[in-house]
């Protein structure tokens, strides 16, 4: 398997292609030198076969033809030069000296097949492909000498070169396969460890991450924008979970009431009036478990955005002043007060439903959670490039750590959990304040709580209200 | 009355139905949108009914087509959807009111009877009347036996969109919409609170009440003869 896919991947075919083309070029380089070198080879042979043959003709012009006969017996014989040939015929065309047969006075350089030597009937196939490149001329008096030497050295030049070619080659060739393979192989183990941990995501393991290096390369920002990925992904997926548990656990138990209620009902004969009750009671329950799943769905609907495109400008001053004038004979019927501190135009651009459900949310939090005798302040102000509301009270406030949590679907403090409510009053005003860009804030109002929302604005009239404040 | 209701749920169909035809009204019903828009434009409604999903033809484009060939009757949009846009669509496509799914049948008759009771739209009236209670729209004052009563201006908006439904029964949602334009479940009694208000103000030391509570669905403004 990793065998076969080590020849599918990118980095080792780049490899091998790159070895492919220097190969070539490393061969026609080669061939070159070859070709070079092998002229260069004969032509060294040529200079010194006619070095030879003049010599010997030096010697024949000052010592006649037995000078010459004893002197080419000399080289021939002579053990420390290379084999050497020659060949010695009068103006008759009889052999005089020398170790090749020949009757024919070809002059200039030729080629002969090499004469079987002594000793050496074991390379007689050999021998037969080796020439011997002889040079002859003509001497006065008819005479005719033919020098030559073995073409073994030539081919043997030529052979060393060849192997040296061919050693080069088996090295680069060694090395750039070997290499390919080798950072193929690296590179297969990051792309297997990417693999492997999209598995085991795949398979439920949602905490693995892509392990990446401190190259900072182009694998390891793609590990790490994964891993980034991911992170979000699991976020999401561990709200969804939290929600879905949320759900299953808080509507459990208004059903277990409800089913309660009509067992209740259904084990005791009772009287008319008595069952009108319960029906009355059970019809309560259900709305109420309704009343949560369109809250539920209000929140989901809000959070996914969809809304934002049908934003108009709203007046919050007239939304709060509004709130204030429904919700005072509330607040006065226990004992509260609403305080109001709204000068007119704090303008922001907003979806007035959400925005109005927000602000009551707020207020009835403030109203039901607070006891007789609270005051409850309501105020906006546009501020230079935000728009400041606020809903606070001087009741009891909630305690510093609970701060972040009561804005989670579902949460309740445990002092109101005997007051009727969803818990989904307050995730409702933060996804509500989260759809409208504004930042949503609790603070100590010594005593009691600040709910501060600041909707952010265009700067357009900031000098105005700089000079005005 | 004479209602058709274009419902695809059986068992809503059959609960809506029934319950109408027990107060007295001829219901239709059209389980399928082309069923629905063939009734809707062949013979004369008092009321329609229509969800919004159905088969066929939706709820949506069937009301914009009934709009379109001059049927004036009045809709009521049953809906699952309870989002503003949904609501917002169903109003520019020619609805006239709202629903959503699930409601309690009270709700619904409500709805309906205000519907098919409404005055045409042209009508202008700058004043309302009914018994000594008198309200000047155009001031925003009212007055009973001839005594200015003090309201503030959501107080006057309540009393005038009871007043408008004189007869009528008017639920806690219908006011929550109408009069403080609240689209969702308010977690205090401030219907309740607010009307005890408006009644102090406008029945306390005049002898007869006007505004009266129908247990279980909502209030009433109405003269006892």
């Amino acid at each position: 398997m990793f065998k076969a896919r080590l020849f599918r991947n990118a980095s080792f075919r780049l490899a091998a292609l790159y070895a492919i083309l220097f190969a070539i070029s490393a061969s026609l380089l080669f061939g070159i030198i070859y070709w070079i070198a092998s002229k260069a080879l004969l032509q060294q042979t040529h200079d010194a076969l006619a070095r030879e043959s003049s010599a010997l003709a030096d010697d024949f012009q000052s010592g006649g033809m037995d000078e010459l006969v004893r002197s080419i017996a000399e080289r021939l014989t002579a053990p420390e030069l290379p084999p050497t040939y020659a060949l010695l015929l009068d103006a008759s065309g009889r052999k005089l000296a020398g170790n090749l047969d020949r009757k024919d006075k070809i002059l200039g350089f030729i080629r002969l097949p090499r004469p079987p030597r002594a000793g050496r009937e074991a390379d007689h196939d050999e021998d037969n492909e080796h020439e011997v490149i002889a040079f002859g001329r003509e001497l006065p008096e008819g005479a005719y000498l033919l020098v030559g030497e073995d073409g073994d050295r030539i081919d043997e030049a030529k052979e060393a070169i060849l192997r040296a070619f061919g050693w080069g080659m088996a090295t680069v060739l060694v090395l750039s396969v070997g290499g390919g393979i080798l950072i193929s192989i690296g590179f297969l183990k990051r792309i297997d460890a990417i693999n492997r941990t999209t598995r085991a995501i795949m398979a439920g393991n949602l905490e693995d991450r892509v392990p990446t290096q401190a190259t900072n390369d182009e694998l390891d920002q793609l590990a790490a924008n994964l891993n980034a990925m991911l992170d979000r992904i699991q976020v999401l997926m561990d709200s969804l979970r939290q929600v879905s548990s949320d759900i299953a656990h808080d509507l459990r138990m208004p059903l277990a009431r409800l089913r309660q209620r009509l067992e209740g009902g259904k084990l005791r004969s009772m009287s008319e009036p008595e069952y009108q009750h319960i029906l009355d009671a059970a019809i309560e329950d259900t709305d109420n478990i309704l009343s949560i799943f369109s809250a539920l769905l209000g929140i989901t609907q809000i959070e996914s955005g969809t809304r934002r495109k049908a934003f108009i400008p709203v007046d919050l001053a007239e939304i709060l002043t509004t709130l204030a004038e429904t919700y005072g004979a509330v607040a006065e019927d226990r004992g509260q007060t609403i305080v109001t501190k709204i000068p007119p135009g704090a303008t922001v651009r907003g979806d007035r439903a959400l925005l109005t459900q927000m602000f009551a949310n707020l207020l009835e939090n403030a109203i039901r959670h607070c006891p007789e005798g609270t005051q409850i302040t309501l105020y906006v102000s546009r501020k230079c490039d935000f728009v400041l509301a606020s809903v606070s009270d001087n009741g009891p406030g909630i305690p510093k750590e609970e701060w972040t949590n009561v804005f989670k679907r579902f949460y309740r403090l445990d002092r109101s959990r005997s007051t009727s409510g969803s818990g989904l009053g307050l995730a409702l005003v933060k996804a509500v304040a989260d759809l409208h860009g504004a930042t949503l804030e609790l603070s100590e109002a010594k005593p009691g709580l600040q709910v501060c929302l600041k909707f952010p604005v265009s700067r357009e009239g900031c000098k105005a209200i700089d000079h005005a404040t | 009355m004479k209602i058709l209701l274009i419902e695809d749920d059986a068992e809503t169909a059959a609960y809506v139905a029934n319950g109408l035809r027990e107060q007295g009204h001829v219901v239709d019903h059209a389980a399928e949108g082309r069923d629905g828009l063939f009734l809707a434009t062949e013979s004369p409604y008092d009321v329609m009914i229509v969800d919004r999903m159905l088969p066929g033809l939706d709820g949506l484009t069937l009301v914009k087509t009934v709009r379109g060939t001059g049927v004036k009757t009045p809709i009521l949009f049953l809906t699952t959807c309870s989002g503003i846009e949904e609501r917002v669509e169903g109003l520019e496509a020619g609805g006239d009111d709202y629903l959503i799914k699930p409601f309690a049948f009270s709700e619904l008759v409500a709805r309906v009877q205000a519907l098919s009771r409404r005055p045409p739209l042209a009508e202008v009236t700058t004043q309302l009347k009914v018994a000594d209670l008198e309200l000047d729209l155009l001031a925003r004052t009212a007055a009973r036996a001839g005594r200015d009563l003090d309201l503030k201006p959501l107080e006057f908006k309540l009393l005038e969109y009871l007043v408008r439904n004189t007869n009528r029964v008017v639920t806690r949602t219908m006011l929550l919409e109408k009069v403080w334009e609240f689209h969702f479940d308010p977690q205090t009694n401030v219907v309740e609170t607010n009307i005890s208000r408006l009644r102090a103000k406008v029945d306390r030391g005049f002898g007869c009440d006007l505004i009266h509570t129908v247990r279980g669905a909502g209030y009433m403004l109405h003269v006892q003869s």
